[in-house]
């Protein structure tokens, strides 16, 4: 059954704000390797319950693991999954996405002009010497915009609040939606780590449901 | 379709929430929300002003990347990338950013300075008067006026700069009635161009890379320095990603782009054209060449040169360049059965005394593979023509320092060996005119180009244009405060990493500060002023006439609105085009025989080898235990004399300490941050001065018998910031207190502190005998703990 949208305004701020923290939550994960403090916070007993209603569920090999370790691990998993040297995932909407009159994906190619212009017309400011179309960067504007929209809800400006949840589910389904499936099947194929395989998993739900393709329901 | 229940979702950004604030190492993506507002407004952040933009074009090195100005209330505020400029797409580098940190230099010229103290006197020195433009302008038409009446046009040497297209200096030469119009591309690398043009019939390359699927790199470092740069090395980057190409890489030093490539292999100094000339060798022998392209479009038949190449075995190269045999021949056969392929090369293979002979070595690879312009290969550079508006002066005569009768091929100038001439007296100066060059930075034996500066005899009246007191500067007897490329105008044509020709505009993204008049107002008033008949060549109704007429012939863009399309977008290329990879088949090739010259006809006229030949470096074989090869390098952070009296740059670089390997260093005794001195040993080349003292800086990251050091940095002029001064200057002559020169954390010397060191004063002045290009990499130098 599908339902019609959040029930009262407070569901709506708790539902923007859950936004921007999970966003953030991703940004974080696909811009460096994973610290300690994040593995373990990942390990929470309230996150892995949460974690599963999305269907992503970390092994008990994982979940055991001693994180000093495993951080280790992961530093040269992420290193060697999105760096190389090598054969490697460039985790850039552009070396996914064919611009128009691109012959083929260029990474700062058409895409990545797209995307600039999208967080220009935002009102949305990068950092200086950061690639607009860095998975992190994307997630990092979602949650951006997000946290902007549950802010407005609390003001109990509802019209400025629609307007940035349509800028979000806009950018989600012009950006996000185009890449991050392709991205997800790379990982799962090229990683051993259930870390990298889960978070893409994460992202790929994530952005589907953003997108109206997975269901919110009460 | 997935369903997930609200109630589940708010609970999994609650511990996201949770995860997040416990994260102690956020990586600061840095990724501020501005303002949120509708309908593509900016505005600023904190104080919530409005904010304009205007594209233009970066002049902080010369690849000429697009960039928007952000102004607000008439302050430019930052600097961002044109994602219309198709070289750059909206990429800039740091140096590009900090272009603000050169407009509000606190130590700027802002009004006309006369000497009133000795040549050479530096700016605190109370050798200089602030006067006015009027008198100032006086003062040069003086000087030039009494040259012409006394028939001396001839003695006007106007030296202009490279990075700018000074298309309007060499136009102000001319028209005055002199040839001696130089550009400084000899002192960065015109070997290479030479090479290019003597054997394909165009003045440079362009590696098509980010179609290739195997890069073959001999010293260059694309990731890091590179006439395109930024374009460059975005599209080199692609080829790594999203085309998987693979790089290999040989150099004597760990760089940037070597760290991205596949392999990197050490290649003893100097040798690096005997090691390419044995691939070339190898991909004969084995059969692997492209026989139908060699016989269709070089001039050579492919048993002839196999068989010159003979000499250049596998096992001879293993014992001369260090590089194994079997490496060789591996990556020889991968180069040629790899398709695409291209070789990747810039000035630093060229910058020896054989540096044509390498350049055309390396191009032979990709002819004898046929990897010549097409997709993913080595491709002609691309570039529209500007005009010359009418009417165009007459080009006066050459003369021994405008066109050196030794360098017949060198069209491209030899001004790296103007100041020796000048000293030569091989023709007499009457006025020099320096604009934005600094060549006692910049140039080989700067202590020589000093001594000439100084000497009155030599050079009567010294005029310097530019918007900073630089090692130059101080040896003027006045000094014209130019704008900086933001405040001034000029159209920027390059040849385009993207193979589509493609121009740029520079406009004014703020107004002239002060005082400070932009070079087409100081040209144009001088030219009036002067008369005699140059002034015609300057009777344009304002600069935009002049820059439309630049742009007359580029019909697609005329057909859009020309000068205002410019104005509004920055840069223009049909967006309709694609690159013509292949063009050649139907013109062919800008040559005398319309083919490819292997062997060169016009070499041979100037007594050079007609193939390409490795010639041994003489010294090489007479290096003693204590020689080291140095080789001094460009970064991604300072362009040579110019930016580092950039804040921003200059705190990230500042310092400039020896690599030395190791091993080497053990058996001289040298340790990590020792101080140690480089000496000139004394049979090797004449300059004034014979050594600097630098810091070592142990790192596996370098051949053996390599010492490098970056180049950028160390200046003795230029401003607190480039000079890692914190003391303000006695008596501050009108010097702004700014935050930043406060701010110099690194004056003391130190492990990466102080200012670093210029280490070309001690190379002499060395030519390639037929480019006419500087050897810089052929230096020989012994180190010793201080
Ligand atoms: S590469 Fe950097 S310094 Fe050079 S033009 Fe581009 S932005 Fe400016």
């Amino acid at each position: 059954m599908i339902d019609q949208g959040p029930r009262d305004a407070g569901q709506a701020r708790e539902l923007a704000k859950a936004r921007a923290a999970l966003y953030r939550l991703l940004s974080r994960v696909f811009v460096a390797k994973p610290t300690e403090e994040l593995l373990r916070g990942l390990k929470d007993k309230e996150m892995l319950d949460a974690l599963a209603a999305y269907e992503v569920v970390f092994g008990p090999d994982f979940i055991a693991a001693a994180e000093e370790q495993q951080a280790r691990e992961l530093a040269v998993e992420y290193t060697r999954l999105f760096f190389g040297p090598g054969p490697h995932i460039a985790p850039f909407e552009s070396v996914f996405v064919r611009g128009e009159g691109e012959d083929r994906p260029r990474l700062w190619g058409q895409a990545t002009v797209e995307v600039a212009n999208f967080y220009r017309e935002a009102g949305l400011e990068m950092a200086e010497g950061v690639t607009p179309d860095h998975l992190s960067l994307e997630f990092e504007a979602m949650a951006a915009l997000a946290q902007a929209e549950a802010d407005k809800r609390v003001e109990g400006d509802a019209e400025s609040a629609e307007q940035l949840l349509a800028m979000q589910d806009r950018f989600c389904r012009e950006h996000l939606l185009r890449w991050v499936p392709a991205l997800c099947r790379e990982v799962d194929r090229s990683s051993e780590s259930s870390f990298y395989r889960n978070m893409a998993l994460l992202a790929q739900n994530q952005v589907r449901t953003q997108c109206g393709e997975n269901d919110l329901i009460c | 379709m997935r369903t997930i229940s609200r109630r589940d979702f708010i609970k999994l950004g609650v511990a996201s929430a949770a995860v997040m604030a416990v994260e102690s190492q956020l990586n600061p993506i840095a990724y501020a929300a501005e303002q949120l507002i509708e309908g593509g407004r900016s505005v600023n952040r904190t104080s919530g002003l409005p904010r304009s933009f205007l594209p233009s074009t970066c002049m902080q090195c010369p690849a000429g990347c697009g960039i928007i100005g952000y102004v607000e209330e008439s302050h430019l505020v930052k600097i961002g990338g044109n994602t219309k400029n198709l070289s750059n797409q909206g990429t800039l580098c740091a140096r590009g950013q900090a272009g603000i940190n050169a407009v509000y230099d606190p130590e700027r010229l802002l009004k006309p300075l006369k000497r009133v103290g000795a040549r050479g006197d530096g700016r605190e020195s109370g050798a200089w008067e602030e006067i006015e433009w009027d008198q100032a302008m006086e003062e040069v038409t003086g000087a030039l006026t009494s040259l012409k009446s006394e028939g001396g046009s001839r003695k006007l040497v106007f030296l202009t700069e490279d990075r700018f297209e000074d298309d309007l200096g060499t136009r102000f030469t001319h028209a005055f009635g002199s040839p001696n119009a130089i550009g400084s591309l000899s002192v960065f690398g015109s070997n290479k161009a030479v090479a290019n043009q003597i054997t394909w019939g165009a003045d440079g390359d362009m590696p098509d890379v980010a179609n290739s699927k195997f890069i073959l790199v001999f010293g260059a470092n694309p990731l890091e320095s590179n006439p395109q740069y930024v374009g460059m090395a975005r599209r080199f980057i692609n080829g790594l990603s999203s085309n998987q190409a693979k790089v290999v890489v040989f150099d004597v030093r760990l760089t940037n782009t070597s760290m991205m490539s596949n392999q990197l292999h050490y290649v003893n100094p100097g040798t690096m054209g005997l090691l390419i000339l044995t691939m070339a060798n190898v991909i004969m022998q084995e059969g692997l060449f492209k026989r139908s392209f060699i016989e269709k479009w070089t001039n050579i038949t492919p048993e002839e040169l196999a068989g010159n190449l003979t000499q250049y075995t596998p096992e001879r190269a293993e014992a001369e360049t260090g590089v194994e045999a079997a490496v060789i021949r591996a990556t020889a056969t991968e180069f040629a059965t790899t398709e695409p392929a291209t070789t990747f090369t810039d000035a630093t293979l060229s910058s020896h005394i054989s540096g044509v002979q390498n350049e055309r070595a390396a191009m032979l690879l990709s002819i004898i593979t046929g990897n010549i312009d097409l997709r993913g290969g080595l491709c002609l550079p691309r570039k529209f023509d500007l005009v010359e508006p009418e009417p165009a002066p007459p080009v006066p005569a050459p003369s021994a320092l405008s066109n050196p009768p030794q360098f017949p091929l060198a069209s491209q100038q030899v001004g790296v060996g103007t100041f020796k001439q000048i000293k030569d007296l091989v023709e007499p100066v009457g006025v020099l005119i320096t604009h934005g060059v600094n060549p006692v930075y910049s140039n080989p034996d700067g202590g020589m180009v000093e001594d000439v500066l100084r000497d009155e005899t030599l050079i009567p009246y010294h005029v310097a244009i530019t918007p900073f007191f630089t090692e130059t500067a101080e040896y003027a007897d006045i000094i014209l405060p130019e704008t900086t490329y933001l405040e001034d105008y000029n159209i920027e044509v390059r040849s385009s990493p993207e193979l589509v020709p493609m121009v740029g505009l520079r406009q004014p993204v703020i107004q002239p500060l002060k005082e400070t008049r932009s070079f087409y107002d100081i040209a144009t008033e001088l030219a009036t002023k002067v008369g005699g008949g140059m002034e015609k060549y300057f009777d344009f109704s304002s600069v935009d006439e002049y820059l439309a007429a630049r742009i007359s012939r580029i019909d697609g863009l005329t057909q859009i609105g020309g000068l205002d399309y410019l104005k509004q977008h920055g840069a223009w290329y049909d967006p309709r085009s694609r690159p013509d990879y292949g063009a050649y088949q139907k013109a062919g090739f800008n040559t005398p025989s319309g083919k490819i010259e292997v062997k060169s006809q016009q070499l041979a006229e100037v007594g050079a080898p007609i193939l390409p030949t490795y010639q041994p470096l003489t010294f090489m074989g007479q290096l003693s235990e204590r020689d080291m090869v140095l080789t001094i390098y460009d970064t991604a952070l300072q362009t040579d004399a110019y930016t580092a009296n950039c804040m921003w740059l200059s705190e990230i670089l500042h310092d400039n300490p020896v690599w030395i390997n190791p091993k080497t260093a053990e058996e001289m005794g040298i340790e990590d941050g020792d101080t140690v001195k480089l000496t000139r040993p004394s049979n090797v080349g004449e300059a004034k001065e014979r050594s600097v003292t630098t810091t070592a800086y142990l790192t596996e990251g370098i051949h053996p018998k390599v010492v490098a050091m970056a180049n950028g940095v160390g200046h003795t002029a230029f401003g607190r910031i480039a000079q890692a001064e914190t003391i303000p200057y006695k008596e501050p002559p009108k010097v702004l207190r700014d935050p930043n020169t406060e701010l110099v954390w690194w004056s003391e010397r130190g492990i990466y502190k102080g200012k670093g060191v210029n280490p070309k004063p001690i190379v002499p002045i060395s030519l390639d005998p037929v480019g006419g290009g500087e050897a810089w990499n052929d230096m020989v130098v012994t180190v010793a703990k201080l």
